[in-house]
Parts: C-alpha cells; sequence; structure tokens
C-alpha cells in the first residue's frame, strides 16, 4: 500500500514539478538506507515548492539551480541537505532518526562524539521537547522525557525546580544537575534561605538555571554517570545536563532566515490541589473556651446582648450550625469605613466564595524572534524573547526578556573563532509567600481558615478603603488590628516583593586544525548576575512593618584549553585524545539590609523609613575556585569496539592548602555486537560498561571559624562563635560508580531501547552535622558518611504504525533508584537535613533510604492494627523519630505518544512517580480547625459528626482496642482536640504517599501545507493548541499537588502552605520566514 | 604556529597555578575578637532567654502558672515537645551563652599583655556567670552533659553527667570563683552591663547564687548547704536592690526586653493573667496588682489555666511588661532575703528572725515594682500576709509570698515552687490533664544524635519524663 500509494505520489509530484518549472538542470541520484533503495523519500529544493520522490528503486530527478538545496526527507530517517554544485548526481545515504549509527551528541566539555562510541548512558531530547509546550522554567519540561532524572517543581509562579539524577548522593552538598550551556556552566544556585527551605518563611526566588530561554534550545543531552561527567571535574558529580542552543545555518543564496513564535497560555488553578471547606459551621474551637459559640455583648443599648462572631480567633469549630435565620455581628459589621454593613447583624451562613475565589486567571506569553543566517565562512543567530507572566495570585507578575546571540566565523581554513552571548533580565513583583507565614495565603486559608468568611466581601472592603479589613480582628470591633491573619487582598497589594534580575553568560572561542589529526581549542566563558530582592510588609499588618533589600552578584570564569586528536592510526583503528585545562574562579556576594522594629511611614518603602535606625545589613562573600587538568583517550576499533578512559585532577580552594589535590578517573567502553550479527531486524546492539570515581571539594569558608558580630548594646560590641563549628580537616568527598548498558535498535529503528543499570556508592561526605549542642555548637562539618545509589534506567521507543501520511511514535521512559545511606560519621545512625513545625523531620538514616521522613507513629498490636485509645483516638509513639518513609520515589516514568497525520500531529504526555512520602503541615492544623469537608456531615450512624458522643456524634477510627479486638470508642468531632487533627494525632497520619499519575502535556499542532505560500516567502507556518498539567489522573493526598515543595534542595517531602497547581491551556505560532 | 600553541598551552597550565591560601578565611567576619565582646553578648543571651516568654524561648511563666494562653494552648498543656521546647533551651544555654564564655576565658588565658590581677578578676566574673548558667540546666533537666561538654569536634558525643555531682563540683567553682576576685581592680569594666566591672557586686552575686545554691539543695545534702549559707551569709549577699543582678533592656530592636517583643511587637495577644495567680494575689489587696496587672476588666479575673481563653474576657498582663526597656532580672535583693529567711527556718543559718528577712524580702518586692515602705508595712499587717498568720508551715508563706514577689521570673517562680511545694492552688490544664512538670524533656534530637549517652542519662534520671525529678527536689507530691 504504502509504495503503491508513493508510487502514484511520486507521479503526481513529478508531473507538477515538471510542467511548473522546466528550465533548470536536471539532479538525479539514488537514495537508499543500510537496506537498501528507499522509496518515497521526498525531494525539495528549499525555499521553494519544487519537490518530487524518489521511485520504486529510490531513483529521483529534480530541476534546480546551482546552489540551491536540496533537501531529502523520509519519515523516521534523519532529513539530509545537500547544495547543488558541479555535478549532476547526487546519490544520498539516509540514516534513522533515533539512535543511528552515526548520530553525534555533546559530551562532557562540549566535546562532540559518536554516540555508538560511548561506553556510559546519555540520553538526548530536541529542543521541541521543552519549546512545543513550554514552561517559564524549561526545566520542569523535562519530567517524564528522560528516564533516571527527578524534577520537581516546588509549585509557585517562578519557584525553584529540584533536579536529581540518579538519586541524592550527598548528604548536604547540593545534589542538584550541573546546567552546562554552550560549554559555559551555568549556575543554578537558588537563593533561598535556611528558614525558606525550612518551612518558615519567605519567597521561592527560583533556580537560576530558568533564565535559560526555552526557545533557544536546540537540544538538551543528559550525561547521568560519573564516567560521563568525570571530566568535568568535582561540580559535575551529580550528573550534568548539556544544553545545545540554536545555532545560524549555512543559508547562502536564502538571506536572513526570520522565526517568529508566539504562545499564550492561561492557568487556571487546580481544584483537586486546593482545599474543599465544609458548609454547616463556622468560627471557634470549642464550646468550652466560648460557651454559646458567640460573644454576646450589648452594644446598641438596648438592653439585649449581641452576637458577636468570635472574630479573635481563626478556625471553624464553631458551636453553633450555620442558619440563615440567626442574626449575629460578623467582621464587616464592626468597620465604620464599610457604612453599608456597619453595625448590622447579617445571617450566620457559609462564605458565599470562600478562599478559592483568591485565585485568578493567570497568563503566560511567550514572544519571540530570531534571526539567523550563514555562509560557507560562518553563521549568526540572534534571538530576543520576551515572557509575561502573570500568577494565579493577585498582584503577581514575572517579566523576563532574553537576548541570545551566536558566531562563528572560519578566519582562516584551520582557524574558526566563535561567540555566544545571552543577555537575560527577570522582573518578578508579588512572588507567592511560602511557609508558616503572614504573607502565605495558604497558610491561612488552608490551615486556620474562617469558613462563614466571604472573600469576595473582604476584597471589596480592601479596595474600598485600601486598609487591612480583617475578619481575624484582635478584639471583635473594640481593637480592630489584625491579630494572626490579614486581609488577603492587603496582604497582596500591601506586603509585596519585588526583584529583578540582570544577568550575561556566554563564551568566546578559538579552534585552530594544526592538521588534519589534530587541532587545539581555547575558550573563556562568563556567567555572571547581579539582582535585587525587595521584600516590603506595609504598617497595620499581623507582622512587624519591614521593608528590606537584599543586593546579590555572582560571577563565574572559566578558561579552558584543549588538545583534541583524532586519527585513524591503521585502517581499524582510531584513536581520538583530548589534553587540557580547566582553571575555575567563582565569586559570589550577597548584601541585605533592613529597616529596624517597622517603618512610619506608610507604603514608603526605603531604608531611611525605618523605625529605629538600621542595624548592619548581613554580608556574605566568597571567593572559589578550581584549577583542573584532565586527560581523555578513546580507541575505536573496526567500529565495533571502543575503549575510554579519562584521568582528571583537580586543585580546589575551598579544602585545606595543604591537601586540596584530588584526582579521579574513568573507564568506559563499548561492544557493537551487532557489526558482528548480519541480520536485517537488527540494526544497532551495543553493550557498555563503564567505570568511574569521582570527587566533590568541600563549599566556601566551611574550614576555619570566624566570629558574628551581632548588634552592639550599650554602646558595647558584641560577638560571638558561630552556630557551626567549621573543621580544617576536611577532604574531597569521593564517589565510585560502575554502570553497565544494553542498547538495542531494531527494524529498521522501528522498535529500540536503552538499558542501564548503576551502582554509586558516595563516601566521605561533607556534612555540617546536626550534633548535641552540648559540644558547643549546633553543627559540625564533617567527612560523615557514606549514601550508596542503585538503579534502573530504561527508555524504550517504538513506532508501532509508520506510513507516508500516519505516523505512531510511543517512548517510554522509567527509572528506579534505591538509595541506602550505608554510614554516618562518629556513631551517629541519623542526621537531621531538616526539622519543622508539627514535629517532623527529614533526615538521612543509617540502613534507610536518603530523605527519611521522621515523626510520631501509629502503635500497631501485635494483629497488624492500628491501636485506638479510649478517647477513640490513635494511640501515638512517644518518639518523635519513629521512620515514616522517604520522600524518594520508588519509581518514576513517563509515556509519550505522538501521532502524525500529514501535516496534523498531536502529541501527550503521561508522567508518574509510584510512592515517596510527603507531609502535610495544611492537613495537620487544618483538621484541628475544622476547614475541611471531613471534620463535619454526617457519621456511618448517619448523625452529625460534630455532635457529641452522648448524641451519636464523633466519629469511628479504623484500629483495635488495647487487646486486640475492633474498635467500638467513637472519637469526638465536636471541637478542635479532635481525633484527625495535630493535638492528638500522629504525624503518620498526616503522611502521604507522593505518587501520581499525570496527563503533563498535550498538544495538537497543524502545519499549513507549503504550496499556499507561492511566494516562498513564508517556509513554515504552524498553529498549535497546547496543554500543561492538563489532568492529576491519579494521586492520594487530599488538596494538594504531591509535587508541590518549598524549595529545590535535599530538603523535600513536606508541604506547608502549599499552593495549587495549575492547568495550563493555550496556544501559540510558529512562523518561519 | 604549532610552537606558538604549545607554548600557550604551557603557559595555561602554569599560570593557573594559584595559591589558594586565604580563600578559606571569610574576610566580612572576624577572626579575632577581645573577650569583652563575648562577654557583653553572653549577658544578653542569658538575660534575653531568662526573660523572654516566647514560647520559642522557655515556657516558665507558663510552668509557673502566672499567665496562661488565650488561643494556642499546647505548652499551657504542658506540650514541650510540638516546639522542642527542651531542646530550643538546651542548644541556647550550651551554644549560645557558655561556648562564648568558654572562649573568652580562652582567650583571656592566652592574653600575655593583661595584667594579673585583672585577668584574675575577669575569669572570676567570667566563672560566676558560668556557674549561673549550669545551675539553671542541672535544675531544669537534672543529668546533663558537663565534664565533657563544650569540646567541639574534639568529643561529639559527650557523656551526661549525674545531677547532683555537677552541683558538688559548681559548689567548688563559686568558691574557686570568689577567690579569684581581687575586691578592686578593674574586669571587665563598662562592657560588663550588669555591674559595671564591679568586682565586689560580682562577689556579692557569687555569694548569693551560694546562698541559692545551699537552700535549693538543703533537703538533699543539709551539711554542705549549712556550711555553704553561713559561708555565703558571711562573706557578704546583697544588701539592696542596687545590688540586683540587672539587665539594661534598651528602648530600640533588637536591644529590648524580650517580653515587649511577645506582647507589643508582635501585635498578637498570646497571653493573659491565669487563674491561679490572680486567685491567690486578689484577696491580699497587694499593692503590686495595679502594676503586674491591667484593669481592662472591672476586676481582676483569671483565666483558667491551661484552658483556651479570649483574650477580651481576662485580665492582661501589666502595662509595665508593656515597654520596651524594662530591666530583666536574674537574681534580686528581695529573693536573697526570701532564701535569707528559708535559711533561716532549715536551720542553715541562725541569728536572726525568718520573719524579720520575710518582711524585708516582702517589702523589697513592694518597692522594687514601685510601692513604698508604707505600702509594705499595710500590706504585711494583714493577717493573710503577716508571717505568723498567713499559713500552716513556713513553707506555705514564704511560698506564696515568694511566688508573688518572683511574678513573671517564670524560672525561678517555678523552681522554688518545686523546692516549697507552694502555692499549693496550681491547676490542671484541661485539655491534656497534666500535673506541672519537674523538668523539661530533653531535645527531640537528642536520642538520635547523642542516643546511648541520652539513654543511660534517661534511665538514670527514671525516664526522660516530665515527671522525673531533679536531684533536689526531693519533697512534695506536685499539684
Amino acid at each position: 500500500m504504502k509504495t503503491k500509494l508513493s508510487g502514484i505520489m511520486t507521479l503526481f509530484l513529478a508531473f507538477v514539478v515538471q510542467f511548473t518549472f522546466a528550465q533548470e538542470r536536471t539532479i538525479t541520484g539514488t537514495v537508499s538506507d543500510e537496506s537498501g533503495p528507499l522509496p518515497g523519500v521526498s525531494v525539495l529544493i528549499e525555499g521553494t515548492t519544487t519537490g518530487t520522490e524518489t521511485d520504486f528503486d529510490g531513483n529521483y530527478a529534480i530541476n534546480a539551480n546551482n546552489g540551491d538545496n536540496i533537501r531529502f526527507s523520509f519519515v523516521g530517517m534523519s532529513t539530509v541537505s545537500r547544495t547543488v554544485g558541479d555535478n549532476n548526481v547526487i546519490n544520498i545515504t539516509m540514516v534513522s532518526e533515533e539512535n543511528t549509527l552515526d548520530e553525534v551528541v555533546v559530551t562532557a566539555l562540549g566535546i562532540k562524539r559518536e554516540k555508538k562510541s560511548l561506553g556510559y548512558s546519555t540520553q538526548e531530547v530536541k529542543g521541541d521537547a521543552v519549546n512545543t509546550v513550554k514552561d517559564p522554567n524549561f526545566v520542569n519540561s523535562l519530567s517524564g522525557k528522560i528516564a533516571g532524572i527527578d524534577v520537581k517543581s516546588s509549585g509557585t509562579m517562578g519557584g525553584s525546580t529540584n533536579v536529581i539524577i540518579r538519586g541524592y548522593s550527598s548528604l548536604y552538598n547540593s545534589n542538584q544537575a550541573l546546567f552546562v550551556v554552550d560549554g559555559v556552566p551555568i549556575s543554578n544556585l537558588n537563593s533561598n534561605d535556611a528558614n525558606q527551605t525550612n518551612g518558615i518563611d519567605g519567597y521561592d526566588y527560583g533556580n537560576a538555571a530558568q533564565d535559560i530561554n526555552p526557545d533557544d534550545i536546540a537540544s538538551i543531552n543528559v550525561l547521568k554517570g560519573g564516567a560521563a561527567t568525570a571530566l568535568y571535574g568535582s561540580r559535575a558529580a551529580n550528573g550534568v545536563v548539556v544544553i545545545t542552543t540554536k545555532k545560524g545555518v549555512d543559508r547562502s543564496n536564502r538571506g536572513i532566515g526570520i522565526t517568529i513564535n508566539s504562545s499564550v497560555t492561561f492557568n487556571k488553578y487546580n481544584k483537586e490541589t486546593f482545599a474543599e471547606f465544609q458548609k454547616e459551621y463556622g468560627a471557634g474551637y470549642y464550646d468550652g473556651f466560648h460557651p454559646g459559640g458567640f460573644y454576646f455583648e450589648d452594644q446598641n443599648g438596648d438592653g439585649t446582648d449581641e452576637r458577636y462572631v468570635l472574630s479573635d480567633w481563626d478556625g471553624s469549630f464553631g458551636t453553633v450550625p450555620f442558619d440563615e435565620n440567626l442574626l449575629v455581628h460578623q467582621w464587616d459589621s464592626f468597620y465604620p469605613e464599610l457604612p453599608e454593613t456597619f453595625g448590622k447583624a447579617t445571617p450566620w451562613v457559609a462564605g458565599k466564595n470562600d478562599p478559592s475565589s483568591v485565585f485568578e486567571t493567570g497568563v503566560t506569553m511567550f514572544n519571540s524572534v530570531a534571526l539567523d543566517g550563514g555562509n560557507e565562512k560562518g553563521a549568526f543567530r540572534l534571538g530576543y524573547t520576551n515572557l509575561n507572566q502573570k500568577g494565579i495570585m493577585p498582584n503577581s507578575e514575572i517579566i523576563r526578556d532574553n537576548v541570545d546571540f551566536s558566531a562563528t566565523y572560519k578566519l582562516t581554513d584551520k582557524l574558526t573563532a566563535a561567540a555566544s552571548a545571552t543577555y537575560v533580565k527577570t522582573k518578578g513583583k508579588g512572588r507567592f509567600g511560602t511557609g508558616y507565614d503572614s504573607q502565605n495565603f495558604m497558610q491561612t486559608s488552608k490551615q486556620w481558615w474562617q469558613t462563614n468568611v466571604d472573600v469576595k466581601q473582604q476584597k471589596d472592603a480592601y479596595f474600598a478603603t485600601r486598609d487591612n479589613i480583617t475578619w481575624n480582628t484582635s478584639y471583635i470591633n473594640h481593637d480592630l488590628h489584625a491579630i494572626y491573619h490579614d486581609n488577603v487582598y492587603f496582604m497582596r497589594y500591601e506586603n509585596f516583593e519585588t526583584d529583578l534580575r540582570n544577568r550575561v553568560f556566554g563564551n568566546v572561542s578559538l579552534n585552530y586544525d594544526i592538521n588534519d589529526w589534530l587541532s587545539v581549542y581555547g575558550r573563556v566563558t562568563l556567567d555572571t548576575y547581579s539582582g535585587n530582592q525587595e521584600e516590603r510588609i506595609n504598617n497595620n499588618s499581623t507582622a512587624v512593618s519591614q521593608y528590606s533589600i537584599a543586593n546579590e552578584s555572582f560571577t563565574e570564569n572559566n578558561y579552558d584549553l584543549m588538545l583534541n586528536f583524532n586519527k585513524d592510526l591503521t585502517e581499524n583503528l582510531n584513536l581520538t585524545a583530548v589534553l587540557g585545562t580547566n582553571i575555575m574562579r567563582q565569586r559570589y556576594s550577597r548584601m541585605r539590609s533592613s529597616t529596624n522594629g517597622g517603618i512610619n511611614v506608610d507604603g514608603l518603602w526605603s531604608l531611611s523609613n525605618s523605625k529605629n535606625p538600621i542595624l548592619a545589613p548581613t554580608q556574605r562573600e566568597y571567593l572559589m575556585g578550581v584549577d583542573g587538568y584532565y586527560a581523555n583517550v578513546s580507541l575505536g576499533f573496526a567500529n565495533m569496539l571502543f575503549l575510554e578512559g579519562s584521568w582528571r585532577t583537580d586543585i580546589a580552594s575551598t579544602l585545606p592548602t595543604d591537601d586540596n589535590k584530588y584526582n579521579y578517573y574513568g573507564v568506559s567502553g563499548s561492544f557493537l555486537f551487532s557489526e558482528l550479527i548480519d541480520s536485517n531486524w537488527l540494526s544497532l546492539g551495543k553493550l557498555r560498561v563503564g567505570y568511574a570515581k569521582t570527587g566533590n571539594a568541600a563549599r566556601p569558608l566551611t574550614l576555619y571559624n570566624t566570629y558574628d558580630l551581632n548588634t552592639p548594646i550599650g554602646g558595647q560590641a558584641t560577638g560571638s562563635l558561630p552556630n557551626t563549628n567549621n573543621n580544617s580537616a576536611l577532604t574531597n568527598e569521593e564517589s565510585n560508580e560502575t554502570e553497565i548498558g544494553l542498547e538495542m535498535s531494531m527494524f529498521k529503528n522501528r522498535l529500540g531501547f536503552d538499558v542501564s543499570l548503576y551502582d554509586k556508592s558516595s563516601t566521605d561526605l561533607l556534612t555540617p552535622v546536626t550534633v548535641t549542642p552540648a559540644i558547643g555548637y549546633g553543627a559540625q562539618w564533617l567527612n560523615a558518611g557514606e549514601i550508596q545509589n542503585k538503579g534502573i534506567e530504561v527508555a524504550l521507543y517504538g513506532s508501532p504504525i509508520r506510513t507516508e501520511n500516519f505516523e505512531w511514535k510511543v517512548t517510554v521512559n522509567w527509572s528506579k533508584n534505591e538509595s541506602e545511606v550505608i554510614s554516618l560519621a562518629n556513631g551517629l545512625d541519623n542526621l537531621q537535613l531538616g526539622s519543622f513545625q508539627g514535629g517532623v523531620s527529614v533526615n538521612a538514616t543509617v540502613g534507610e533510604p536518603y530523605g527519611m521522613i521522621r515523626g510520631t507513629n501509629y502503635v500497631y498490636h501485635d494483629n497488624g492494627q492500628k491501636i485506638i485509645k479510649d478517647n477513640g483516638a490513635y494511640q501515638v509513639t512517644t518518639s518523635h523519630d519513629e521512620n515514616l518513609g522517604t520522600f524518594q520515589a520508588d519509581w518514576k516514568g513517563g509515556l509519550n505518544n505522538s501521532f502524525r497525520y500529514k501535516n496534523l500531529s498531536f502529541s501527550f504526555l503521561i508522567d508518574m512517580q509510584k510512592g515517596g512520602k510527603v507531609f502535610s503541615l495544611d492537613t495537620w492544623y487544618g483538621m484541628g480547625t475544622g476547614l475541611y469537608k471531613e471534620t463535619a456531615g454526617l457519621n456511618e450512624l448517619g448523625n452529625p459528626k460534630r455532635n457529641s458522643i452522648a448524641d451519636g456524634g464523633g466519629i469511628l477510627l479504623d484500629g483495635v482496642d488495647v487487646n486486640g479486638n475492633p474498635n467500638t470508642t467513637r472519637a469526638r468531632m465536636d471541637y478542635y482536640a479532635n481525633a484527625l487533627g495535630w493535638t492528638k494525632a500522629a504525624n503518620s497520619q498526616h503522611i502521604y504517599d507522593a505518587g501520581y499519575i499525570k496527563l503533563r502535556e498535550v498538544a495538537l499542532a497543524y502545519t499549513l501545507p507549503q504550496h499556499l505560500f507561492a511566494n516562498n516567502f513564508i517556509q513554515e507556518l504552524t498553529f498549535s493548541l497546547i496543554g500543561r498539567n492538563v489532568w492529576i489522573i491519579d494521586k492520594s493526598i487530599p488538596y494538594s499537588d504531591p509535587e508541590a515543595g518549598l524549595s529545590s534542595g535535599n530538603i523535600q517531602g513536606y508541604q506547608s502552605g502549599a499552593y495549587p497547581t495549575t492547568k495550563d491551556y493555550g496556544f501559540s505560532v510558529k512562523l518561519q520566514f | 604556529m604549532k610552537k606558538i600553541i604549545l607554548i600557550a598551552l604551557l603557559i595555561g597550565i602554569t599560570s593557573s597555578c594559584e595559591d589558594f591560601e586565604g580563600w578559606n578565611v571569610d574576610d566580612k567576619n572576624p577572626s579575632a575578637v577581645p573577650a569583652s565582646y563575648l562577654i557583653t553578648n553572653a549577658q544578653k543571651d542569658l538575660f534575653t532567654r531568662m526573660t523572654s516568654t516566647s514560647v520559642n524561648y522557655n515556657i516558665f511563666k507558663l510552668f509557673s502558672q502566672n499567665w496562661t494562653e488565650t488561643q494556642y494552648t499546647d505548652e499551657a498543656n504542658y506540650d514541650i515537645r510540638g516546639r522542642d521546647i527542651g531542646g530550643g533551651f538546651f542548644t541556647f544555654f550550651y551554644r549560645d551563652i557558655l561556648n562564648d564564655l568558654n572562649e573568652a576565658k580562652r582567650i583571656i588565658n592566652e592574653d600575655a599583655f593583661i595584667d594579673a590581677t585583672t585577668k584574675s578578676n575577669q575569669l572570676g566574673v567570667i566563672e560566676l556567670l558560668s556557674v549561673y548558667c549550669w545551675h539553671v540546666l542541672v535544675d531544669t533537666y537534672g543529668n546533663i552533659p558537663y565534664t565533657q561538654a563544650l569540646q567541639g569536634v574534639d568529643n561529639l558525643l559527650p557523656v551526661y553527667d549525674d545531677d547532683a555531682e555537677i552541683y558538688a563540683d559548681l559548689f567548688a567553682r563559686v568558691d574557686a570563683a570568689l577567690s579569684q576576685l581581687n575586691g578592686g581592680g578593674s574586669s571587665f569594666d563598662a562592657a560588663d552591663l550588669i555591674y559595671n566591672g564591679s568586682t565586689s557586686k560580682w562577689s556579692k552575686f557569687g555569694n548569693s547564687l551560694k546562698l541559692k545554691m545551699a537552700v535549693r539543695t538543703a533537703d538533699f545534702d543539709a551539711d554542705r548547704s549549712t556550711t555553704a549559707a553561713a559561708e555565703a551569709v558571711s562573706a557578704g549577699v546583697f544588701e539592696s536592690k542596687s545590688d540586683n543582678a540587672a539587665f539594661p533592656f534598651e528602648v530600640t530592636p533588637p536591644n529590648t526586653n524580650p517580653i515587649w517583643v511577645s506582647l507589643v511587637q508582635s501585635g498578637r495577644n498570646d497571653f493573659v493573667l491565669a487563674n491561679t495567680f490572680v486567685d491567690l494575689i486578689v484577696p491580699l489587696n497587694d499593692p503590686r496588682s495595679s502594676v503586674y496587672m491591667a484593669d481592662n476588666k472591672d476586676s481582676y479575673i483569671g483565666a483558667p489555666y491551661g484552658q483556651g481563653s479570649s483574650y477580651t474576657d481576662y485580665t492582661h498582663i501589666g502595662e509595665l511588661w508593656h515597654t520596651e526597656n524594662l530591666e530583666g532580672l536574674i537574681m534580686s535583693y528581695s529573693e536573697v532575703q526570701f532564701l535569707l529567711a528559708e535559711a533561716t527556718e532549715r536551720g542553715l543559718i541562725s541569728g536572726e528572725d525568718a520573719e524579720m528577712y520575710y518582711n524585708e524580702a516582702v517589702s523589697a518586692s513592694i518597692m522594687y515594682w514601685g510601692g513604698s515602705q508604707g505600702d509594705a508595712n499595710t500590706y504585711l499587717a494583714q493577717a493573710s500576709v503577716a508571717y505568723a498568720t498567713a499559713g500552716g508551715t513556713w513553707q506555705e508563706v514564704i511560698g506564696n509570698q515568694k511566688y508573688i514577689s518572683l511574678y513573671g521570673r517564670g524560672f525561678e517562680s517555678w523552681s522554688t515552687w518545686r523546692l516549697l511545694d507552694f502555692p499549693n492552688t496550681m491547676s490542671r490544664p484541661e485539655i491534656s490533664g497534666e500535673a506541672v512538670p519537674r523538668r523539661y524533656l530533653y531535645g527531640n534530637d537528642d536520642a538520635g544524635i547523642n542516643g546511648d549517652n541520652y539513654d543511660a542519662a534517661s534511665a538514670a534520671m527514671g525516664g526522660d519524663l516530665k515527671s522525673s525529678r531533679v536531684f533536689w527536689d526531693i519533697n512534695g507530691q506536685g499539684n
């Protein structure tokens, strides 16, 4: 059928083509692949509509001019271009698109290698994986697309994304992958402080890698193991994400190429990731605290007491059910500024608009234009992208401008110069407050809300007065200052943060070909940014008014010099080698100042507006450097057997100067057994094995103590020893990793897979160990401990259907990592990574996976059932050190399907995680304050749960009594100290499975047929409908996204005031001239 | 060309051999400071920690039921784990006070240029501050790391020492410190914000502390207490309120009284008077009432202790506690007079009537809070206050009045209650129903970070329980 159809097409096209352009010279040739001639290959003169197809024998004939580019394309094969020269015959051998034998990938230090020769695992995605359905943080787009990379967004606008490759292998040091753009290591720091990452307060300012513009990315290659990354030195210990940006191409005779890309997506909060409120009871905690459920005062002097809402309490455990006939003086009756409601009682009913009405529809717009051009001497590309993002919280936006320029030029036949530079300016406003803090409305609404409050009325009250008209006044209508919770609109519009970051990164390089097998390459790279973060709290807020400004700057330079050899020693023996040096220097500084004890003038945001003399700013500054020397040798025998060895020495400034040098190395090999098997079905079969030892240096300023200077008092200077004791005997961390892999490609690449197994053991891990403060410090820097990570990664792809007009492609990525903390220093059996409100902590526990969440647990009877006490609540362990599960997933997987019918394509990605645990402070408190659905309604007897036990209320928990008999004791649900909330529950009652199945991406694209553009001015016009995170197919944590967290970093598995995630829908247009 | 490249390569490699010496020293912070910086800092930290009412700092004012919590009543119900109350207090003393005192001692000892008298005085002052801190820790926890503590990386797993043995050493250290104070010469001068460097005041402080330790441990070792109390009194204890160990908090943050931070700056209404305190003081017509308590209600009304209570319904804390620069107090003349009364009743000292000390103690307290001697006399003339008639035992009479005089000083108030078991009106909070704890629990993390030693200490204490008792807390049934 296929051949028949293409035959007809060929005839048809040939006819049209012959008819239209009869005058030019005729070029002929044969197109074949490894198995013989290829019929039906599309042959097109670029920039024109002139085209044909190959016939049954793979032959074609086409009329063309000198200098025209002829493009040969065939489904499943890599497109090939040839420029018409003097020769009238152009024969082509095509290779399949995926895992082609000759596919070239970018490996460590930007060295290009044939993928078949590599003895370690790399996995590449093309730019369209991140720029079709764009996320402002391109890193988020990698989730599910590469086996073995764990990507988790913390879930706030512009927030940070955690990127872990092959598990957490360092106890405390960064486990984040290194990002490299065109050979330039890019800072991926996040400047969030410990308060932010531990869920106390602060804003998530995001990780720096999100400055990379998705539209500029041509491909992303992930180097997973040590054997792949050893050449990068210390910093690549956690894997490397190698990004190659788009470049100009040779467009001789075709002028400048212009690409315009526009997309807009609308972001709607996902209801399943936010609280569902009960609508039966309002403010209060317990009848014992306020008999009658209200305050009773005679304010109007009529001799009878009026009812007043318990406005100084938060929570929704009121004892009087909603009743529209019951009139109550609520917050809106307290304020003379609200004349319509002042002094008036209103029906006691659930707020018509619950906190979800605060969420607005977010809008994310990308607009980009790129110019590119080139000739045989050189090429350039210049791109500009504007990102305009408006978040779901009121008064929030991020605007980012990227300008990207790259160029290469052949100065002589032997000398090539190249340069690239990217400028990024990011402006943020109103990022979302995080953690257990009054700037986080999720803390208010998911933990302490009064269900009688109508958020819309709060909104109107704020906009009418521009004041903090709150539902949570200090002393009903006598003292109207906000006690625990601000009016959310006041908070969003008066207490907003702003930030600005300017960044430049790029490199210049020279390559000189000494002869055809030896070249020398030199490169200087720069990554520098500076910016500021301003935070504001206006007068009349619950928190002390404050203005603060932090200035941060970062610069990294790399100086690389490399000698490259590539020589066929004999006909069958090829030698590739690199000898080089890398000098890296980093400088970081941060300074933060703030007003002291409040501000004077409302809403004046300057340090001079401080109520008291301002205190000295906090300053942090460091300089660090690594000098590296390396060599890499690769031998290839008969294109079948490859052997590679690399070696590197680092001298790190952050280690003691008398012992700051360490070596590491990697060896790997690959065997293309398919070369020995003469078969039609096997295109590629490769077995690979690799081993590497890698190292990691200490953090800056961890060797020697200095004193902290504190604010003088009584005219006297004050100082103290630091909380963490540094250690001048630190040495480097070390990892030893072995991996083996099998890659196969079959049936003309219709089916293929790549499987890797690895075992990585990391020792001497540099850690500020939490020690007993009795030593005089809270933490001690040590080379402490060992972690082992073992895992498997599977990438599977196939094309179940592949015809000329219709194609269905499937890719599956699956990975499983198992980690175990083997040992810690000094006989310690546990290391706390973070401890949180609610009494839970995240730990490295000997014998357990990294990231163990600890807290109180249920107590189990010998029969395996949970024991229930005589108050009907679960018995809780007295110990806070029960292991409640790790935050790491059991496995992660992605399933991508793409369909193409002619010019119409459709794809969707299902992304999933099995297992992993997360603790929710939101339900921990919210079940106690009675705002969630579960805390009201009817029990299994059909009675209101909130009735007293005597009246048939309460709930019956699943468990047994101390004797092992099924529980028959009902637990009270008529007050805050119930069996579900923080006063009686075990931490484990609020630990949830973090697994999920998500429909992560959907895209439907239509490319207009080229014949519509007769003048050839437009080369491509594509419309797409796109969706991201459109459906959480399955999850088990209620009222939240299992992926939501605080920040990127080693502290995961804890949610405190977690924001809902958004469903993003939109469309995009791509226009190419 | 090849040569040029090779030379460039060589230059590249050799020029990179930079010496990183000095890169690891943080040049935004000092590598050396005078000892006085550490002393001033430790004094401020000590008074802040002891004075504060923030539940993140200490919850002694709840243990003593002076105040109670309004809405969030976990701590008033003696939940020590939820906010790791035990761990926070422990950390603060070792890491932020004792380690700096130790460091100051090291700096002074290594300083060859201080004259011998000053050096001796300075070491004596540091020692007395240290002993004060250690006694607070022992009284709070019982067994604690002591002999192996504060050794940094050299001992990450210090053992917990027996509380009674630590006290024995503290008695010796007070004596040694007193002998180091030369009565003249300078010590820390203006950097000493408690006594402005006066060694004679520090001597009185040392002797008063020794008296307090003697009284506190009299049930455990009467002989030692008799000797120590007699020595302390003859050497000279506090003679007037000008000897008070007080700290001058300032009007501007972050040097304000921490109670102001919690009551005013926070904008929160977390505390009101507890009924335990109010019900005791109101029948006595106490002249301190209007200082201790606000007049926001028609009559003083304390909230039921430990039960959630509306701020609006109960008596608020007195206006004075809402001022930024209210001075902090860790030992007072009035308190020492009470100690002398107790020592007399216990037979540790003789020569004066306990009643005389009692009257002086109550008078001193009233006058400290702004009353006159006349107010005190009127007050003491009441049968409900007079020494002879105010109660059935001297423990009751002294216990009740000392409790009133120690208002706002949670640690000392709670400790005195543990010793005397009066007032006997302490209630059990409704939610938890728990008795007043006899000690803090060790930090939540201790079992994980110093496990074997923690286990041994817990076992020795009869379990890491709130009901386990410090060695001197022998008599009394609690509430």
